[in-house]
């Protein structure tokens, strides 16, 4: 409980103080690792079935993580500032992690659908 | 929206993927026995396929969990001055309430008597 309550404290450039909590924080982290974890595999299932080969399937990636980010930005609604505090970091943050997810899925959807 | 709402979306979603998936190898095993070269899928597939997976993740987004507010005196905002006051590694319960009425020591019970000794 005491672990929740811990505030983390960011100075903007203008001299403004904001203090977030800590506990919140993780929580919107979590949602959205969840999301993306997803994404990629459902995106990587769908690659597989549209039977994208090569650097199409990568680009495919980037579509989803784009796709992914976008539809975080509409459950956030217009005042994202209240859950996140940077939009783009919302966009790169999981790329790397969730492209590994993505080519497992790819790869298998894609044997079992095109190869047998 | 209502969260078993967002299930159902997700589980169509789902249901719409696999059929996609079942259609293209349908496709691949006809054109196997036809012996046609494979070039791309019918246009219907690669639109079922796109369309399920978006569905499928505005379903997943929606099923995830709420967001909190980062700000950290949203948390503190609905909290009263008493509920924040309270520090229960603080208590005490030894007072000087014995002193000014002897009667009560006789009074309240046995338990008490360890705590007045020192």
């Amino acid at each position: 409980m005491a672990s929740k309550n811990k505030a983390r404290v960011v100075e903007k450039n203008n001299g403004e103080v904001l203090a977030f909590s800590e506990g919140a924080i993780r929580n919107n982290a979590m949602v959205v690792e969840y999301c993306r974890t997803s994404m990629a595999a459902l995106g990587g299932a769908a690659a597989g079935i549209l039977g994208l080969t090569s650097l199409y399937g990568f680009v495919f990636y980037i579509f989803c993580a784009v796709a992914i980010w976008l539809l975080l930005l509409l459950k956030a609604g217009p005042h994202w500032q209240k859950y996140f505090t940077s939009r783009s970091s919302l966009l790169s943050s999981g790329l790397s992690g969730g492209l590994i997810t993505y080519v497992l899925f790819w790869t298998f959807i894609y044997g079992m659908v095109h190869v047998y | 929206m209502s969260n078993s709402v967002a299930k159902y979306i997700f589980l169509f979603g789902i249901l719409l993927l696999l059929h996609a998936a079942y259609s293209a190898a349908q496709h691949r095993s006809y054109l196997r026995l036809t012996e046609q070269e494979f070039t791309a899928l019918p246009a219907d597939i690669i639109l079922q396929t796109i369309f399920s997976l978006l569905l499928t993740v505005y379903g997943v987004t929606m099923v995830a969990g709420d967001f909190k507010e980062i700000r950290s005196n949203i948390d503190l905002q609905k909290k009263t001055w008493m509920n924040l006051n309270n520090r229960p590694s603080f208590y005490i319960f030894n007072h000087r309430g014995h002193i000014f009425n002897p009667m009560l020591l006789t009074r309240t019970g046995t338990g008490k008597g360890a705590l007045e000794a020192n």
